[in-house]
């Protein structure tokens, strides 16, 4: 990307067009851009890796043990190194994704904007050519694109090797689909979590014109949004109804709000019986119930929540680019 | 302590004395000294209200019968005591801080503390004055140590004393990541060796944000890498698993169809010995690392 823009800019040296704009853009904050092409490089080679030769010599390992026979083997509870390996590596790589937007509201709140208003390079900017409203968008459009195309290819990678080994999940059973690192690993909202942590970040960055003290509060800020909105998940979309005779229905997926059942329907906490004979029949319980979503409720849940944490991201955007009006005069 | 350090300086002007660096120190970064305050009071606060709702946790998780029998409370009783899950969480989100406060020590020393002063220019304009770049260096690193060290080291006796009587289903086990670094002294030598490697960032980088985000991905790379090593830090003890139930005490390190390999209560200690060890050491070169680097800076 860089070269290309250069090459654009050595041809027409004394362009101000948004060319220009971009090209001070990235020149800037090359580090930065660097860190990013190396990080989604990174994590892009690691879920590569657990989809190819990771899944390959996880399964092999799992066939040497000599499970997935369907006989009983006790030794299929312990899981061997190759196994450990494709689990560590796909972990990491989710929780890079579930990080990126912290770090990038660190940086908008930091380096993109606080330092900028700090130094007084942003007014420098604004009695240039670039008038205030070009340079907050060129500084909200240029990361906003990096980062959509970075976390995208993220998530189509992560999609493939998650998808294609679901069978492995199962066994090990230690990762399910509504994992906070999964879920937004698997769709659209991470990439849409990355957008507001800039959108928060160059907020932060305007209200107080300062680096560091951007950079703090921005991440806070980003951290309590991310945690609000996770714990609302289960609530974005009408759950299903299961119910059991036997035990309670714990795997049906995300589970909502579950108890026991009466002879009348009613629903009441389970009871603390640990298992001991006659405890159901004498409270009255029949049966469990929960309401939970099922792993089809995936795409509805995510759509839900990208299209949350894409309003609040407009939302800030707009508060910002108000901001900068006011502080700037109406001169724009 | 500030008013204590403000008040001698009217009486003297001129000779520069290590009370007036200390309370530049303190002047300038009275925004961290501040917040560090009030997260001081936060803890103690919280952790007396918690050490007092202790005993009610407890009931809240005891065992029950239904008819209440052998002293024994009724079960409905004991579901009804919601204690022991607000202790549960209060416990969690304290010993979370304390083990994970190593984060944002190591990114403000890399950024205020010597990032932003060396970025600015101030440290220089200081060097000009009367304050030699060892004095400053030693002045930044001593007061934040000193303050940190006594904060840490009370907000981690009090959670010693509110955790009770230790009891795993409340408050976790002893070999929790966490837990661990957040009952004994690793949680100090944590601190301090991310002061000492935002210090150095600091020195190394000379400017604010990236000193920062390189004292913030030392940190992180530190805790994780001794977190997965943990097991290793003292010699393990290895069961056969025939006839012997593995008591939840017991910190697995590796297990077999077999044999089993773990740390018993006992090993507590120790590891944490050794941890804090690594840690100080690890802060110590740290630390020559920056003076070493300030030299070539003012040379």
């Amino acid at each position: 990307m860089t070269a290309v823009t250069v090459r654009a800019t050595a041809t027409a040296p004394h362009s101000r067009g948004p060319r220009g704009l971009v090209w001070v853009m990235l020149r800037v904050h090359r580090s930065a851009l660097l860190f990013w092409l190396m990080l989604v490089g990174l994590t892009a080679g690691a879920l590569l890796w657990v989809y190819g030769p990771g899944a390959d010599a996880a399964w092999a390992e799992y066939r040497d043990m000599g499970c997935g026979s369907g006989r009983p083997n006790l030794g299929c509870d312990f899981t061997g190194p190759a196994m450990g390996r494709y689990d560590d590596v796909l972990g990491v790589s989710g929780a890079v994704m579930y990080w990126v937007p912290l770090l990038t509201a660190a940086w908008a709140g930091g380096a993109l904007i606080g330092r900028d208003m700090e130094n007084g390079t942003a007014r420098l900017a604004w009695v240039q050519s670039v008038s205030p409203a070009r340079w907050l968008a060129a500084k909200l459009a240029v990361p906003a694109a990096l980062l959509t195309a970075g976390m995208l290819t993220l998530t189509l990678l992560h999609r493939l090797a998650w998808t294609s080994d679901g069978k492995l999940h199962l066994t090990i059973g230690w990762r399910v689909w509504h994992d906070d690192t999964i879920f937004l690993a698997n769709g659209s909202a991470a990439t849409a979590y990355a957008l507001l942590g800039l959108a928060v970040g160059a907020l932060t960055g305007l209200l107080l014109p300062r680096a560091l003290p951007a950079l703090a509060v921005a991440s806070l800020a980003l951290v309590t949004l991310q945690n609000r909105i996770g714990e609302l998940r289960p609530h974005l979309w009408p759950p299903d109804l299961v119910t059991a005779t036997d035990d309670y229905p714990e795997t049906a997926g995300l589970i909502v709000e579950g108890g026991a059942l009466t002879r009348n329907g009613a629903h009441v906490p389970i009871p603390d019986c640990m298992g001991m004979p006659g405890c159901l029949t004498e409270r009255d319980i029949t049966g469990f119930y929960a309401y939970y979503h099922p792993a089809a409720h995936f795409w509805r849940l995510q759509l839900m929540e990208t299209g949350i944490a894409l309003a609040l991201t407009a939302a800030a955007v707009l508060a910002a680019s108000r901001l900068l009006k006011h502080r700037t005069g109406a001169a724009i | 302590m500030t008013t204590l350090t403000t008040t001698p300086i009217p009486t003297g002007h001129t000779p520069p004395r290590p009370g007036g660096l200390l309370r530049v120190v303190l002047r300038l970064h009275r925004t961290a000294l501040v917040l560090w305050g009030l997260a001081l009071l936060a803890a103690t606060a919280g952790l007396m209200w918690l050490g007092a709702l202790a005993d009610e946790a407890e009931r809240g998780n005891s065992a029950c019968s239904t008819p209440p029998t052998d002293g024994l409370m009724s079960c409905a009783a004991v579901h009804a005591i919601t204690a022991d899950e607000t202790y549960s969480t209060g416990i969690a989100f304290v010993t979370a801080c304390l083990a994970w406060l190593m984060f944002p020590v190591a990114a403000w020393a890399g950024g205020a503390l010597i990032g932003r002063e060396l970025e600015n220019g101030t440290a220089r304009l200081a060097w000009t004055q009367s304050v030699t770049p060892t004095r400053w260096l030693t002045a930044k690193l001593a007061v934040p140590a000193a303050l940190l060290t006594a904060g840490t080291t009370a907000v981690v006796l009090l959670g010693v004393w509110a955790r009770g009587e230790d009891n795993p289903n409340l408050v976790g086990d002893w070999y929790y990541p966490d837990v661990f670094v957040g009952t004994g002294p690793t949680a100090v030598a944590y601190v301090l060796a991310g002061l000492a490697l935002g210090a150095l960032a600091g020195m190394l980088f000379g400017r604010a944000l990236p000193a920062a985000g390189a004292a913030l991905a030392g940190s992180l790379f530190l805790h994780n890498l001794l977190e997965a090593h943990r097991g290793d830090l003292w010699s393990t003890v290895t069961r056969d698993k025939s006839g012997w139930e593995i008591p939840r005490s017991a910190f697995q390190v590796s297990a077999t169809q077999t044999r089993v390999t773990l740390h018993p209560q006992s090993h507590f200690w120790p590891i944490q010995y050794v941890e804090s060890g690594i840690l100080l050491a690890v802060a110590g070169m740290a630390v020559a690392g920056a003076f070493w680097a300030l030299r070539r800076r003012t040379i």
